[in-house]
């Protein structure tokens, strides 16, 4: 069992990491493994067209094109110049890339801090990744003790991961820091290959105004972007009730204000923000999947899945 | 205060803390770490909008209840400004209380706004809500003539109420009166205690013996401190004019100080609501009481005019007055001897002196006989004939029709009286025959001369050569208003239609008696120029004698205020076909007597104008009778206020609690 810390007692250290509160997510491994054996493993099939030995099915023809996928029975038939296109089994890398800064910290009414679960839904990707055999690497945006775990095949990477994940603690601070954002992401972008899926598993707070550009940035080269937003059930319904000070875990921002009376307009600039980001993801072929921390993991990770198996080849 | 007084109050600084702690509550908001903070928005809020409402309230009565408690704890000790009276060993009080309601009372109290009268009501009213049941309480007005306010009752509230509505009028002050009219009401009261408070400005230009109680009632003059203050007062007591020609009268009270009341200042003679003067004469340096002529220009009769007195002084009410029409004066005939009237030091005869020392307003017109003609008894308002030696019939018929007028006719009988020659007489006047002889009495006795007041003891030894006597026929019916020692008649009064006939058994003569010598002689001749006014209706009358209406099956008054305005109706007293207006302010009144309207003009009373202080006896300003001691306990009311705060403490603790606590904390 995880002893619960005091949040505002962690906020009062900037330059110590605030220990992960794992609540009812512990043991890592063993949910981890559960979950991923609750995932069909079979839907971290490719998804990517081209060059292979299953008919992926027909296209229109445009210039520039292999001429040696050409349908010539295609032509002779209907007069049209199309392309014959063929799925292919490659052994895709999983990048997840775990936010880890303070407000990652928090728990409310949840089973755990929010960086558990994130750190749950990563091990169990990197499960479900080791299973299909594709290599899996951890990254992670801010954190105290966060070492990137390289992309790697077999067990043992899983076993990194959760060795990488178990030891972390949350820490950093991004308001503003766009620089230091992008240099978060920079391992990810020098080091995953084409045909790459990263997941983000972030809250989307307190980041960089840039961060979600940033981050759509790096599906190019066919990579894929899928970011999970991590809240905890109190940040999705703002529950409160009373007057108060609100404190943010980054930035030093206070606001009094009375639930009640600006809960409507919290939710719908959380909406907005989860807009932004689909927007931006969207126009580079990403998603975003809502990760709520009482949200079932499998569920999640089911929908991640899902979400990266959709993108376009 | 002791120091156990400062220690109680002293609680009351911690009314303090529930504001302390207000303040503390306030200013820590729970704090909750939230990471989307910059998701919030500010709110104004509504925890703090609550706590306007219901913190602050309970906030208040916290502090009202540790204020109450202090004050509950200091009560015992606390003086009460209350004008309280001192029981002897807590009984029951009979209660006269005696309201100086003359003009002098409108003045403001030395250095406040407050007038004087004020200031007396308000310490009746602090007497009669300090009474407890038990106590009896009477209200006497010391305006001259006094007036019982209200008789001796013990119901408090109508004696609250009584003492609510009295209000001041331009009477002039009687305190002599008054207080021998309280001293009666009480005196035979059952209560234990039986008191007469004198709330007056003592200011009846008397130099008599000072007031002090009398036997078992004591007399109290607490608001001694109302006579202070500047003396000084000018006032206009009458003013008539003519259509080219005005008279005004002014007397002046010099003050305590230097400057002359009247210096600096002068008449004015305008209309209601105009400012510019049709006449303006200043006034001299030196002024007592004198009459000035003003010139008018041409003016109709049907204007209203105001004489005015310009400048400040201390009773703006009395420097302005309507003019009547000349002619109103109280005209008084007067037929004696001038040989057995004469006086050794030279001058007019007595009974003139007497009416210019009087000051009355009444004009005496010496008449060489008794009129004997209709037109020369119409102008007159009252006729005295000193020792006539009866009348002759035309004269019989011409005094009792002038007397069933409204006539009042004095008539002395003396040695001449009983000489009557042949088919004279005073047969219509007086039944029967007047007869002189021999006075077994010296004197007349001082109880049974009430028509004389104070002054009655003077006639115990008038050294009387002779009397005249009466028959029974002229006594039967008639007023007895004074008598001799043994019993017969001094001086009498027989109604005759609307006026009175007042026969005194004893010349004017010095040679005859000492009675001219005395004061009750100006009380006699008062009294007569009083009954002239009274029951003729004289178009002039002096502010608080009454003037008789009798004789009209519809009547009624109204009081036309002197700068114009709405008029004011006015209660007459009596009832039926007897009704008296006894004006309380001074100006004129419009009179309905059945189908006929009259002015009738009330003038302020010269003695009123007279400020100096009346003596008051030590006895009756003792600290023992009373003053602003802590007799009220409020302790029983700080404590019913307490348990209300606590009972709204409570409420409002109860509505606090039902509202939500704040969300579950994140630690």
């Amino acid at each position: 069992m995880q002893r619960r810390s005091s949040p505002l007692a962690a906020l009062e250290r900037p330059f110590e990491g605030i220990p992960i509160d794992w609540g009812t997510i512990a043991p890592l491994r063993l949910r981890a493994r559960a979950i991923a054996e609750g995932v069909y493993a079979g839907e971290h099939r490719s998804a990517r067209k081209g060059a292979g030995v299953e008919f992926g099915g027909q296209r229109p023809y445009v210039p520039g094109d292999d001429l040696r996928f050409f349908d010539k029975r295609s032509l002779l038939r209907h007069g049209k110049l199309m392309i014959r296109e063929f799925e292919t089994e490659t052994d895709r890398a999983l990048w997840v890339l775990v936010d880890a800064t303070k407000s990652m910290s928090f728990r409310g009414s949840g089973p755990g801090a929010k960086l558990a679960y994130a750190g749950l839904l990563a091990a169990a990707l990197a499960r479900v990744a080791v299973a299909t055999g594709d290599p899996v690497g951890i990254a992670f945006v801010g954190g105290v003790g966060a070492k990137l775990v390289p992309a790697r095949s077999g067990s043992e990477a899983f076993e990194r991961a959760v060795w990488a994940l178990s030891t972390l603690a949350a820490g950093g601070d991004f308001v503003g820091a766009e620089e230091g954002f992008e240099r978060a992401l920079g391992p990810i972008a020098e080091r995953a290959r084409r045909g790459s899926t990263i997941v983000f598993l972030s809250d989307l707070l307190d980041l960089p105004p840039g961060a979600a550009r940033a981050l759509a940035a790096l599906a190019t080269r066919g990579r894929a972007v899928v970011v999970g937003h991590v809240l905890d059930p109190d940040e999705e319904t703002l529950p409160y009730e009373g007057h108060s000070r609100f404190r943010a875990f980054e930035g030093d921002v206070v606001v009094e204000a009375d639930p009640a009376d600006v809960r409507a307009g919290y939710l719908e600039r959380l909406a907005s923000l989860r807009a932004t980001w689909v927007r931006d993801l969207a126009a580079r072929g990403g998603g975003l999947v809502h990760a709520t921390t009482s949200l079932p993991a499998a569920d999640v990770v089911r929908a991640l899945l899902a979400g990266f198996a959709r993108r376009p080849g | 205060m002791s120091f156990l007084t400062f220690a109680a109050l002293a609680v009351g600084l911690l009314a303090g803390l529930p504001v302390a702690a207000h303040l503390l509550r306030r200013r820590h908001a729970e704090e909750r770490p939230f990471p989307p903070t910059s998701l919030l928005a500010a709110s104004p809020p509504t925890a703090r909008k609550r706590s306007r409402i219901e913190d602050r309230a309970l906030l208040g009565v916290r502090a009202l209840a540790v204020l109450a408690l202090a004050v509950l704890g200091a009560t015992p000790f606390v003086s009460c400004s209350h004008l309280s009276i001192e029981r002897r060993a807590g009984a029951s009080v009979a209660l006269a209380i005696v309201v100086d309601d003359s003009q002098s009372m409108r003045a403001p109290v030395e250095g406040e706004t407050t007038s004087r009268f004020d200031r007396a009501r308000e310490a009746a009213l602090d007497l009669v809500e300090g009474a407890r049941a038990g106590d009896a309480i009477a209200v006497v007005l010391a305006g001259a003539s006094p007036r019982v306010a209200l008789a001796p009752t013990t119901d408090l509230a109508a004696a609250i109420d009584a003492v609510r509505k009295l209000t001041p009028t331009d009477r002039a002050t009687d305190l002599d009166g008054s207080v021998q009219l309280a001293r009666d009401l009480v005196a035979r009261m059952p209560q234990p205690d039986r008191r007469v408070v004198l709330l007056s400005d003592l200011r009846d230009g008397k130099t008599d013996p000072p007031l002090e109680g009398d036997g078992d009632v004591t007399l109290w003059a607490p608001l001694q401190d109302l006579a202070g203050g500047a003396t000084g007062d000018c006032a206009i007591l009458g003013a008539s004019r003519t259509a080219t020609r005005a008279e005004v009268r002014v007397a002046c009270a010099r003050g305590d100080g230097d400057t002359s009341p009247s210096a600096g200042r002068s008449i004015t003679i305008r209309a209601p609501g105009e400012t510019a003067a049709r006449a303006t004469l200043p006034l001299p340096a030196v002024v007592e009481v004198a009459i000035y002529p003003l010139d008018l220009p041409p003016i109709g009769d049907d204007i209203v005019l105001l004489a005015e007195i310009g400048g400040d002084d201390l009773i703006d009410e009395n420097d302005r007055a309507t003019l009547a029409p000349a002619g109103g004066e109280l005209a008084i005939g007067i037929v004696s001897d001038a040989a057995a009237n004469r006086v050794e030091t030279g001058g007019p005869p007595p009974i003139e002196q007497g009416y210019t020392a009087l000051g009355l307003g009444a004009t005496a017109k010496a008449l060489p006989t008794t009129p004997d003609e209709d037109a020369e008894l119409a102008p007159l308002g009252a006729l005295i004939v000193d020792d006539p030696p009866g009348f002759t019939p035309e004269q019989r018929r011409a005094l009792v029709a002038w007397v069933e007028k409204g006539g009042t006719l004095l008539v002395t009988l003396g040695p001449t009286s009983d000489a009557a020659p042949l088919g004279s007489g005073f047969a219509g006047l007086l039944p029967g025959i007047v007869r002189w002889g021999p006075s077994p009495s010296t004197g007349a006795d001082p109880a049974k001369a009430v028509a004389f007041g104070a002054t009655a003891q003077g006639l115990a030894e008038i050294a009387p050569r002779g009397r005249a006597s009466l028959e029974p026929a002229a006594v039967e019916g008639a007023e007895l208003l004074a008598a001799w020692q043994d019993g017969a008649p001094l001086l009498v009064r027989r109604r005759l239609g609307r006026g009175n006939v007042l026969a005194l058994t004893l010349p004017f003569s010095t040679a005859q008696s000492d009675f001219a010598l005395r004061p009750a002689f100006l009380a006699l001749l008062d009294r007569v120029a009083e009954l002239a006014r009274a029951a003729n209706g004289t178009a002039r009358v002096e502010v608080g004698q009454a003037v008789a209406l009798d004789g009209y099956a519809k009547v009624s008054a109204e009081y036309l205020p002197i700068e114009g305005g709405a008029p004011v109706p006015v209660a007459l007293r009596g009832e039926g076909s007897s009704s008296r207006l006894e004006p309380d302010l001074a100006g004129r009144y419009r009179v309905r007597l059945d189908d006929t309207e009259t002015i009738r003009v009330a003038t302020l009373p010269a003695r009123e104008i007279d400020l100096r202080t009346r003596a008051v006896a030590t006895s009756a300003s003792a600290g023992e009778l009373g003053g602003e001691a802590p007799t009220i306990d409020a302790s029983p009311w700080v404590a019913l206020g307490l348990l209300a705060l606590f009972a709204a403490e409570t409420m409002l603790r109860a509505l606090s609690s039902r509202r939500p606590e704040a969300g579950a904390s994140t630690t």
